[in-house]
């Protein structure tokens, strides 16, 4: 299925003014107070920012693990500000794909079951051998499909990080959102992780980088800083 | 779509429960025993009420029968069955004792009592009181002693009509009396298992003394019947008993029959206040006193019935609580299993699963768990008994032939599911609960 012209040329995501107040122990804080975004197909953003920043927080509200308080998102110039929390989950599985700082691989399947786990949720059914295929598929983009039968706790790392990637890419979604995806892994094994990353963007995806690493951050098309709750 | 979900939940169940096998197996033993008491208090209860409930039908007679006790005085026995001649839907039966085999010995078993306790040690010779229905007593003569030979005392049932539909009389082997024919000359009797037995035991000849009767009768036997009594007894038609007696004699000896037995007892179906007037009248008027001509309506079964019912709640309630325990074990080691995969969900919910999905495969792997354990407590409960049967089985006759009920099978599954829920809800809630932007913050 090819996608109307009209959507192509439409902006992948755009925020408007997102504000997200957070209870903590004592009184409300805001963590973001007006934040635009907007990411085009094949687009990459990096953000940049000190801890506690809210970069993450912003990453939750993009990736619809949590609704904004205030402001407008679109996703395909659709509004989705405020939807329900059925569609949104359905949303999740087919447009984003997720990569974190800790790569969140259950230990008691193998790399492939784990990558197969983001087909198995419930939004849809594909048969036992077009998830294998799906699997295969995205274990190899990310290069270990040699590994497809190992248990998380004999991969390396950086092999770890790669199956989270692929369990990311294998619904092939429109945007991938990755906080701090090289924070455990060395220089080198970074590096690999981020080359991976960028090559998605090449097939359209858009791609949003949460990193405190400015040499990542500069491979990116565009890096923002978020400080006081917005973009300067 | 929905086969989608399905599926998912299948898959993820299974490697959730592969994933966790001593856990599963754990939470199953806790409620094994809960769903295990339940299984056994429906089951016991059940064979208890079946056995003693059939068995007042046959001694007490079905509900809603009108019953009466007419004392077998003035006349009384040949103006019921006067009275009675050719209807269905009242029976008399007139209660005497016999003794069948040698004549002129004394019977094994003396006073009609069931074989089990019949020996005959005991030589009581003192002065033995005979006391009437009305509460007349009077001293009699110590009876002159007899010689032991081989013969069995019997109470013997004189009935009108066919008794079973009052009470529903089990047949065991041959036939049950045909009232249709006419009269036989060679007396036709039915006994009962305790009677057969006796008569199996001892090698008794098949010669019967009538109480009262003056010459010896041989009968022919046509059948053994399950009545529910542990004493011997035989039945036979009034109409062939009063055959073997002198004629002039008849109803004279007949009203001797008290005593021993139940006397004259009338059955009549429900609603028969018109035939009850009648013989109530008749009776009174041939001079039985009014006070003794008594008739209720029999509810035994009812009343029985409302006592086990106590019985079993009560025992039903502790079944309960032990049910609770397991309940609340499985509640532990699934909110623990939560905890333990709070990642996990946080990550399911992240690539896409919706809040009620990862809730229901929760609560279904609870639910299976407790269906599973349901079937196994209700296998173990279904052998148990087979085994106690087994075993014990010889010692109750009226528990032979009891299969697991169906009532004690649908209270397992029942347990298993209510403990399914009650211990998987709370952890499903709390999964359902769990914020997806824990995968960020960990
Ligand atoms: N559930 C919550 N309730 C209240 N406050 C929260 C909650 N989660 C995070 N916060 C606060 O929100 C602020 C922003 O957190 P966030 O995780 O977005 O920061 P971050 O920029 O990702 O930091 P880091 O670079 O360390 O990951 C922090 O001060 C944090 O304490
Ligand atoms: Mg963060």
């Amino acid at each position: 299925m090819t996608a109307p012209v009209i959507q192509v040329q439409a902006p992948l995501l755009q925020l408007n003014g997102i504000t997200k107040v957070l209870k903590g122990q004592e009184e409300p804080r805001t963590i973001l107070s007006g934040v635009d975004l907007t990411v085009h197909p094949g687009q990459s953003v990096a953000i940049l920012g000190r801890s506690g920043s809210g970069k993450s927080t912003l990453l939750s509200l993009i990736g619809l693990f949590d609704r904004a308080d205030e402001g407008q998102y679109l996703l395909h110039g659709n509004d989705i500000t405020k939807l329900p929390e059925r569609k949104a989950a359905a949303l999740r599985s087919a447009e984003f794909g997720f990569v974190f700082q800790r790569f969140f691989l259950l230990k008691h399947l193998t790399a492939a079951q784990n990558v197969a786990m983001a087909l198995v949720n419930g939004q849809g059914w594909s048969s036992r051998r077009k998830r294998k295929q799906q699997v295969m598929e995205a274990l190899d983009q990310v290069g270990i499909a040699h590994l497809a039968k190992s248990k998380p706790a004999r991969l390396s790392g950086g092999e770890q990080q790669r199956v989270a990637i692929a369990r990311a890419l294998v619904r092939q979604p429109r945007v991938i959102l990755a906080d701090e995806p090289t924070g455990a892994l060395d220089t080198e094994t970074g590096n690999l992780v981020v080359e991976v990353l960028l090559g998605t963007t090449r097939q359209g995806c858009g791609l949003v980088l949460v990193t405190h690493d400015h040499d990542h951050a500069r491979k990116m098309g565009r890096v923002l800083e978020l400080r006081d709750g917005r973009f300067n | 779509m929905f086969s989608g979900k399905l599926r998912s939940a299948l898959v993820i169940g299974g490697q959730g429960i592969r994933a966790r096998k001593l856990r599963t197996f754990l939470s199953m033993v806790s409620l094994f025993l809960g769903v295990l008491a339940v299984v056994t208090v429906q089951a016991g209860a059940e064979i208890a009420e079946r056995a003693m409930l059939t068995d007042v039908e046959l001694q007490a007679g079905k509900d809603g029968t009108m019953m009466g006790y007419i004392p077998g005085e003035k006349g009384a026995p040949g103006i019921v069955e006067a009275t009675l001649k050719g209807r269905t839907d009242a029976v008399a039966m007139i209660s005497s004792k016999a003794i069948i085999g040698e004549p002129g010995v004394r019977p094994i078993n003396e006073g009609g009592m069931p074989f089990e306790y019949a020996n005959r040690g005991g030589d009581y010779s003192g002065p033995s009181v005979y006391c009437d229905a009305a509460g007349v007593c009077q001293e009699q003569k110590p009876q002159e002693k007899k010689p032991d030979g081989q013969a069995i005392e019997v109470s013997m049932v004189a009935l009108t009509g066919d008794i079973r539909p009052f009470k529903p009389f089990r047949p065991v082997s041959g036939t049950w009396l045909d009232f249709a024919t006419a009269p036989s000359l060679a007396p036709r009797i039915v006994l009962n298992e305790e009677a057969a037995k006796g008569l199996r035991q001892y090698r008794i000849p098949g010669e019967m003394m009538i109480d009262g009767a003056t010459h010896h009768v041989t009968p022919q036997i046509v059948g053994v019947v399950e009545d529910g009594n542990v004493q011997p007894r035989v039945y036979l038609r009034l109409d062939e008993l009063r055959t073997w007696m002198p004629a002039a004699a008849a109803t004279s000896e007949l009203d001797r029959f008290r005593g021993g037995g139940t006397g004259l007892e009338v059955y009549m179906q429900p609603g028969s206040h018109d035939l009850q007037q009648l013989l109530k009248a008749k009776l009174v008027g041939a001079g039985v006193d009014q006070n003794q001509v008594q008739f209720r309506v029999v509810n035994s079964k009812e009343r029985m019935e409302s006592e086990l019912k106590i019985m079993r709640l009560i025992f039903l309630g502790m079944a309960f609580l032990v049910l609770l325990i397991g309940v609340a074990g499985i509640l532990n080691v699934g909110l623990a299993t939560v905890g333990e995969r709070v990642e996990e969900f946080a990550l399911r919910r992240a690539v896409g699963m919706s809040r009620m999905l990862l809730a229901g495969i929760v609560l279904a792997e609870t639910l299976l768990t407790g269906l599973l354990t349901a079937a196994l407590a209700i296998g173990a409960g279904a052998a148990g008994l087979q085994i106690a049967l087994m075993m014990f089985g010889s010692r109750f006759p009226s528990l032979q032939g009891t299969t697991f009920p169906w009532e004690a099978g649908v209270a397992g599954v029942i347990a298993g599911l209510v403990a399914g829920v009650l211990g998987g809800l709370i952890p499903a809630i709390r999964a359902a609960r769990i914020p997806i932007a824990t995968v960020m913050r960990a």
